[in-house]
């Protein structure tokens, strides 16, 4: 089954066009990431998809049929920002979205265990700081247990314990079989959590599909020697080795994925009679794709 | 609707603006009654050299119903600010939002907010009721529901306030805005329906016609224009230069306005990016 599959979709604020023509679709089971820099139309997409604002052309479809009211309310929301009345308590607004939704109203106190806020619970929304009221908001979309998460830039605002703490959350959740569908402008999020990505810029789609195959990436090995020149001379012809960069730091070799052996690398240079000052494996260059595909 | 209601219900009961201005509101119908009720004797028993012969009195019955209506008119500000705080609140909060996010149609976000309006409404009739009623037993005369169709008109006017909270709170969406437009709205309308109202005994002494009060076509005071302060021997002696009551079509008006306010407001808030 198709969660969601948008078609065409556009949207323009007066002569803005935030969105232009963006289609894609979410299967069943993904945690699937809406990847791009501030400004490139993420959270427009996904107010699309939640009836916040209405497409200036295009549509979309949730569960394979037409978009209901009925399918809002199996699906758990963070838009943007923490939407809460800032007068009452987690507990109290918590009931409100749970009597919204028809469902849940036993599950109040579990939501706010498992986002840590237990012991503020009683307290007004407004004393949380930025990190609790995101947590709340977190909170808030689990608390129907529905099938279906949309989470826009989830970890908005927390502290490094709540950012691991959210992530681990997300994979226990897709292990679950939800669907998780997440907007982010932080590249490592998306390579941590997502299993499936749509890379957006100014509002146009650059790519979508399986982050696998998206972000095929190169292995990087940093080298150094005394002699520059010489070292560059010898890297010609290692086994391999798909290109070579000269960098301020030294030399940087590209290999395919997976192929490096970095005693065979070693062993090569000294059999050349180069002695290597620096033999370093770099992960990949995942922030470097990205930077291709947005085009920066 | 009713579900709807329970779920707005917790949203306001915890609300401390809202029952400041509640308290505040049926104290105040009270107090401006009371007024009304001393100033008029003052003037008409007092001033007046001969006023004792009049003997009118406000706050019998059969005037009771029409005067506490009309005097409490003047407080129905109250009401619709606090419906202007609680929508734009929503959008402040950006819950109107997240109501929608979690599985409300639109629809039903403002049909729910338009029957705070009416309930609002009902509510303040109801008060109004209560104190004519005991105004008219303090006088100590018999109960009579003569003339009772003015607190029909003051629950129409009620009602238009609030309606009209309603549309300019959809539209404007900032409180402050929203309160200021509000007031600025009312003003501007009293003194346009005044200045018609002049034209209108001009009219009708130069006999070109007497087409009513035609300040009271407008949209606010329409039903304002129903209600008025009992005909006492002052105002008796100026009816003969006055246009004439077309208290039909006025209430007529009336209704269309509010129909328009409700429909507009709904429009809005249903097709607009929120």
């Amino acid at each position: 089954m198709t969660i969601l599959s948008v078609n065409n979709l556009t949207k323009y604020y007066g002569n803005i066009c935030a969105l232009s023509n963006v289609s894609f679709s979410v299967p069943e089971g993904c945690v699937f990431g809406i990847l791009g820099p501030n400004g490139s139309g993420k959270t427009t997409l996904l107010s699309i998809v939640t009836s916040i604002l209405k497409p200036s052309s295009g549509n979309y479809s949730l569960f394979d049929t037409e978009p209901t009211d009925e399918h809002r309310r199996n699906m758990g929301t963070l838009l943007e920002t923490p939407n809460f009345y800032h007068y009452l308590s987690a507990v109290k607004n918590l009931a409100i979205a749970a009597a919204i939704k028809g469902n849940g109203e036993n599950n109040i106190d579990g939501a706010i265990e498992t986002v840590g806020l237990s012991h503020r619970k009683n307290s007004a929304f407004s004393t949380y700081s930025l990190g609790m009221k995101q947590r709340l908001a977190i909170g808030a979309a689990l608390l129907a247990n529905p099938d279906v998460l949309i989470f826009d830039e989830p970890t908005n605002g927390l502290d490094p314990e709540g950012i691991a703490d959210i992530r681990s959350l997300i994979k226990e959740l897709a292990k679950k079989g939800k669907t998780i569908i997440m907007a982010s402008h932080l590249l490592d999020e998306v390579e941590k959590v997502c299993t499936h990505v749509a890379i957006l810029k100014q509002g146009k789609l650059i790519a979508s599909g399986n982050v696998d195959e998206i972000f095929i990436t190169d292995d990087i090995v940093m080298v150094n020697a005394e002699n520059l020149s010489q070292l560059k001379n010898a890297a010609t012809g290692l086994p391999g080795c798909q290109d070579a960069k000269e960098t301020n730091e030294g030399l940087q070799l590209y290999f395919q994925s997976g192929t490096v052996q970095l005693a065979a690398i070693n062993s090569y240079f000294f059999d050349k009679g180069v002695t290597l000052s620096q033999l370093q494996l770099k992960r990949s260059s995942l922030e470097n794709k990205f930077f291709q595909l947005t085009g920066k | 609707m009713k579900k709807l209601l329970s779920i707005e219900w917790l949203k306001l009961k915890d609300y401390n603006p809202f029952k400041v201005l509640s308290v505040f509101f049926v104290f105040g119908i009270v107090l401006v009654n009371i007024i009304v009720y001393q100033v008029n004797k003052k003037i008409i028993e007092e001033s007046l050299p001969n006023g004792k012969m009049f003997s009118f009195h406000p706050y019998d019955f059969t005037n009771t119903w029409q005067t506490t209506s009309y005097a409490t008119g003047f407080l129905l500000f109250l009401p619709a600010m606090l419906l202007i705080i609680l929508i734009t609140n929503e959008y402040a909060y950006k819950t109107s939002r997240q109501n929608i996010i979690d599985g409300w149609s639109r629809k039903e976000f403002i049909s729910v907010k338009l029957a705070l309006a009416l309930i609002f409404a009902f509510v303040t009739t109801v008060i109004v009721f209560l104190t004519a009623l005991s105004f008219g037993f303090i006088s100590g005369t018999g109960f009579s529901t003569h003339k009772i169709s003015h607190v029909f008109y003051f629950f129409l006017k009620a009602l238009s306030y609030n309606v009209l909270a309603v549309f300019i709170s959809v539209w404007v969406r900032k409180t402050g805005f929203a309160i200021g437009l509000y007031f600025i709205y009312m003003g501007a309308e009293n003194i346009i329906s005044q200045m018609l109202d002049l034209w209108s005994i001009k009219l009708k002494s130069d006999n070109v016609g007497d087409f009513g009060h035609l300040g009271d076509y407008l949209p606010m005071n329409a039903s304002d224009g129903l209600l008025a302060f009992p005909d006492n021997p002052v105002k008796s002696m100026s009816k003969m230069i006055m246009p004439a009551d077309n208290t039909q079509l006025v209430l007529i008006l009336a209704i269309v306005y509010l129909l328009l306010f409700v429909y507009l407001s709904m429009r809005k808030f249903v097709k607009s990016d929120l």
